[in-house]
């Protein structure tokens, strides 16, 4: 039985939580996340036959009003980065964002999300934005909460992420390179 | 090292021969190596540089081994014990200044937790002192060596653990989890990820008590109690009111979770199969007995006899006091009724007793008793006649009398002022009425006269009717006065025919018509 703590962060309003509620089964309400700056939702799904559960901590949007706790990132084997493609500051904020979780619960794996797919026509951040990210060897989804587009696939990637990656700590082998 | 023999040995035998070519074939052949080896040699037998040799690796060496096992810590153990215990004989003020930054907080921190405990443990043994079932418990550990609190814990009924969560600190993933077949919490996963997030904002929300925690969270019918470790916490769902022993038994199960699985816990492995192995230790957590539920029903059963008792208690109140105002009420009401004077009136459990005088003429006390409220059955009464002096009473005695006397018919025989069989005996009665109608008339304020009023059939001549009829007026009068009328109040008149004498609706009787009537005239009011 595999378990991993997966955190999503980003701005606020980006869509974390559709994204959550589209995906993942959970038994606490809205409020929690402004009372204790969380709320926790959980997605089994299958990696090479194994039945692996995520426990999806969505963390409180970041704003100038409220930062992410450091303690809720301790520990996460991954994180989901969400970034609004209507809105170009939160992709700064993201960047940021992403600094501040790497110190806080180590390098591990993440997919950098940028949601509201749907509303492409409106984007701020454009291609050469995307091409940034990508040298920084990000791996990027669009994806729609709206929609559904490609929701499924951000958690597999990141279940396949973290446990290639665990393999590599095990074994020794590059597994990376291949 | 093992050449060195053999080579002396070759040196010892061949010296007579004195080969020096040898030696210097052997110098240029291992020469080098030769060099090496001796400064090897030499280096070995140097304490000082093979202690600087160690020193260069010493930290990289302890690190690889803690990393593959737990035996350097072992073997430092008794070593660091040994450390202490000299430094401590040697100068205790180094270590307790050392000790001094942590041992104020330690010290708090551990008094208020034996505080706590001490009132908890306080309470329970006060409810448990006098019970038979302590005394039980006593018996039993005596009899089975166990000790007494071992025994409240498997035998107490005030509570049930209901579920055990084995919760990693860092990542509040669920390591494991036990529970009765009712399992109380809904997801599991989810809520110890949750108690852990609630802890870390409890942690970071109370900066002077950054190292402390939720130890208990209270709920209606549950309770949850926190026991943390430096890498699980285990969290436990009771219902009912938990002795203080369950909190020993739960440190002593954290602490072997933490001596047989803490390397486990602290690897990035993320499967967490391995803690399965813990569940028989979890399992034995799962203390208490069912009979909370038992105790619950016996609670709402106690509960509903109460509230019971209470309504009964309040109706009887309540009925006894509206009875009481409908006694008063009633008491009231006929004080003031005219006509009534009440001269006792008793209530005692429930039975009613009135005994007073009543004027005939008065409100019927019974309909004055219905309309209290008051169960007729349940009152006994007697009552006086009396004629009341009340003015109203007696207008309406004057009226009654009046009206009856006009009702009344005397019947003559045929053709005759002489009264028909039987009516006679009327006479006695219509003096004495008419008595008392002018002493109730004088009594008002108002003089009376009694108009007799002759009457024939319609036979006959009705001149003669006339005649007869005055006669037959008169004759009454004269009745009338020889029994004590005052001739002064009667007055007679004949009617002849002309007054048909009907006291049946619509049947003319010519009896009914040989006859006097009476009309009782007021002169006061006439005037």
């Amino acid at each position: 039985m595999i378990q991993m703590k997966i955190c999503i962060v980003g701005a606020f309003g980006v869509g974390k939580t559709s994204l959550i509620s589209r995906y993942a089964q959970g038994i606490f309400s809205e409020k929690y996340k402004t009372t204790v700056g969380v709320k926790i939702d959980k997605k089994v799904l299958e990696h090479n036959g194994n039945s692996v559960t995520l426990i999806l901590w969505d963390l409180e949007g970041e704003d100038a009003l409220s930062s992410v706790r450091p303690a809720h990132l301790r520990g996460a084997s991954g994180y989901v980065l969400v970034i609004d493609g209507s809105r170009r500051n939160t992709l700064e904020v993201g960047i940021d964002l992403q600094q501040r979780v790497e110190r806080a619960s180590g390098p591990v794996p993440f997919v950098c999300v940028i949601n509201k797919a749907d509303l492409k026509d409106s984007w701020e951040i454009d291609a050469s934005d995307i091409e940034a990210l990508q040298r920084r060897h990000w791996i990027l989804i669009e994806t729609s909460a709206k929609t559904g587009t490609a929701v499924e696939q951000v958690f597999q990637r990141l279940t396949d992420a973290i446990l290639r990656e665990q393999d590599v700590a095990k074994y020794g082998t590059s597994a990376l390179a291949g | 090292m093992a050449t060195a023999p053999s080579r002396q040995v070759v040196q010892d035998s061949q010296s007579d021969r004195d080969s020096g070519g040898y030696i210097r074939l052997r110098e240029i052949l291992v020469g080098p190596e030769q060099k090496q080896l001796e400064e090897l040699q030499q280096r070995l037998e140097d304490r000082e540089l093979r202690a600087e040799d160690v020193s260069e690796v010493l930290a990289e060496a302890i690190a690889l081994r803690i990393q593959r096992d737990r035996k350097l810590q072992q073997v430092f153990d008794p070593l660091v014990e040994e450390a202490v215990r000299i430094s401590v004989a040697r100068d205790p003020s180094i270590l307790a200044n050392a000790l001094f930054p942590v041992i104020g907080e330690a010290v708090r921190k551990s008094v208020a937790h034996a505080l706590r405990a001490l009132v908890d443990a306080i309470n329970q043994s006060l409810e448990r002192r006098f019970s038979i079932q302590a005394l039980k418990w006593r018996i039993e550990a005596f009899r089975t060596g166990r000790s007494f609190g071992e025994i409240v814990l498997t035998r107490s009924v005030h509570y049930r653990v209901e579920e055990v969560f084995l919760i990693h600190r860092e990542t509040g993933l669920l390591l494991q989890h036990v529970s009765r077949a009712d399992q109380v919490v809904q997801d599991s996963d989810l809520v110890s990820g949750m108690l852990t997030a609630i802890q870390d904002f409890v942690r970071d929300s109370f900066r002077r008590a950054s190292d402390q925690e939720i130890d208990t969270i209270e709920l209606a019918d549950f309770k949850l109690w926190v026991q943390s470790g430096p890498a699980a916490m285990l969290a436990v769902v009771i219902s009912g009111t938990p002795p203080p022993e369950l909190r020993n038994l739960l440190q002593r199960t954290l602490e072997k979770i933490h001596r047989e699985y803490g390397p486990a816990m602290r690897s990035p492995q993320r499967d967490t199969s391995i803690f399965v192995a813990t569940r028989p230790l979890l399992l034995a957590c799962l203390l208490g007995q069912q009979p909370h539920r038992r105790a619950n029903r016996a609670k709402v059963l106690f509960a509903a006899a109460a509230a019971v008792l209470v309504i009964l208690l309040a109706l009887t109140t309540i009925s006894s006091l509206r009875a009481q105002r409908q006694w008063d009420a009633l008491i009231e009401r006929l004080q003031l009724e005219p006509g009534i004077v009440l001269t006792q009136a008793d209530r005692s459990r429930g039975r009613y007793r009135l005994i007073g005088l009543r004027d005939p003429l008065s409100t019927d006390p019974q309909s004055l008793i219905a309309a209290a409220g008051i169960d007729p059955q349940r009152i006994t009464t007697r009552w006086e006649p009396y004629a009341s002096d009340d003015a109203k009473l007696k207008s309406l005695r004057f009226l009654t009398e009046k009206t009856e006397l006009e009702q009344d018919v005397v019947r003559f025989s045929l053709n005759s002022t002489e009264l028909a069989p039987g009516e006679a005996s009327k006479l006695d009665d219509l003096a004495s009425h008419i008595v008392l109608l002018q002493q109730s008339g004088n009594a008002t304020g108002q003089r009376v006269t009694v108009e007799l009023r002759g009457h024939t059939d319609r036979s006959g001549n009705e001149t003669k009717n006339a005649t007869l009829s005055a006669r037959r007026a008169e004759a009454m009068s004269r009745g009338l006065v020889a029994r004590g009328v005052s001739a002064s109040m009667l007055r007679t008149v004949g009617m002849a025919s002309s007054e048909a004498v009907q006291r049946t609706p619509g049947a003319y009787l010519p009896e009914m018509n040989r006859a006097v009537t009476f009309r009782v005239i007021n002169e006061s009011e006439a005037r």
